[in-house]
């Protein structure tokens, strides 16, 4: 009983820690710590940003400053990055993991990225139309699970060239 | 990960390979060149056992060619 009336004022006291101004969504004024970073190359590395955007397994999330703690598996997809203003820069990413940090970090670690100039939609077309026959075909069912795997990929890139 | 039916076939590492993998070969041309090397993996593993080292084994066995191999010796 003790336990829940501490609970309580615990809850009425959190209030008063937050900034004097009122946080609205649409003008962010606070930003949150970015740091992308692939095995080889490190694209953000501690920046400010605004917003970031990323297709996690759960489904496609937006991450603003002081989010949540959490762990987020990446499919492949995009991922967005509001630095400042109406401006944003993405990469498309073939998997890895975001980690909101408590103290409004945010961690991006994928393994293989690039921006959407670097990609040859022709290249992505065909690597599609090869994945699709080898799973039609009658190989082993490794084969045909790592086909399907490349096959969403492509999907998901030919999907983030289409709508860029 | 639409619906994981690799997990019966392969780790998560292997998982997230095979999508770099697949990145990696769509990328144009003048990329593609200096990305593939990043998926190159060249590891050999000797199983050790009462201070006698067994054979050595590559993971990925090299494909054999026909270059003599060169010498560092002057």
């Amino acid at each position: 009983m003790s336990s829940l009336r501490l609970l309580s004022t615990v809850a009425r006291r959190a209030p008063s820690t937050f900034p004097a101004g009122r946080r609205g969504y649409a003008e962010a004024a606070d930003k949150i710590k970015l740091s992308l970073v692939l095995p080889h190359q490190s694209i953000f590395s501690s920046a400010d940003v605004v917003q970031v955007n990323i297709s996690a397994a759960t489904g496609d999330m937006g991450i603003l400053a002081n989010h949540v703690p959490s762990i987020e598996p990446l499919r492949p997809g995009l991922v967005e990055v509001v630095e400042s203003g109406n401006t944003s820069k993405k990469w498309f990413v073939s998997g890895g993991f975001a980690t909101v940090h408590p103290n409004n970090k945010l961690t991006i670690n994928v393994v293989e990225a690039a921006s959407l100039d670097d990609f040859s939609p022709e290249a992505v077309r065909a690597n599609l139309q090869e994945a699709q026959r080898v799973i039609a075909g009658n190989g082993s069912e490794e084969d045909k699970a790592e086909a399907r795997i490349e096959a969403d990929v492509y999907e998901a890139l030919q999907h983030a060239l289409a709508s860029k | 990960m639409s619906s994981a039916t690799w997990r019966a076939h392969f780790t998560f590492n292997r998982y997230s390979q095979i999508c770099a993998r697949a990145l990696r070969q769509s990328l144009k041309e003048s990329e593609r060149v200096k990305a593939e090397k990043r998926g190159l993996t060249a590891l050999r593993y000797q199983h050790w056992e009462n201070g006698q080292g067994g054979e050595q084994v590559y993971l990925v066995p090299p494909e054999e060619t026909e270059k003599p191999k060169g010498s560092a010796a002057v």
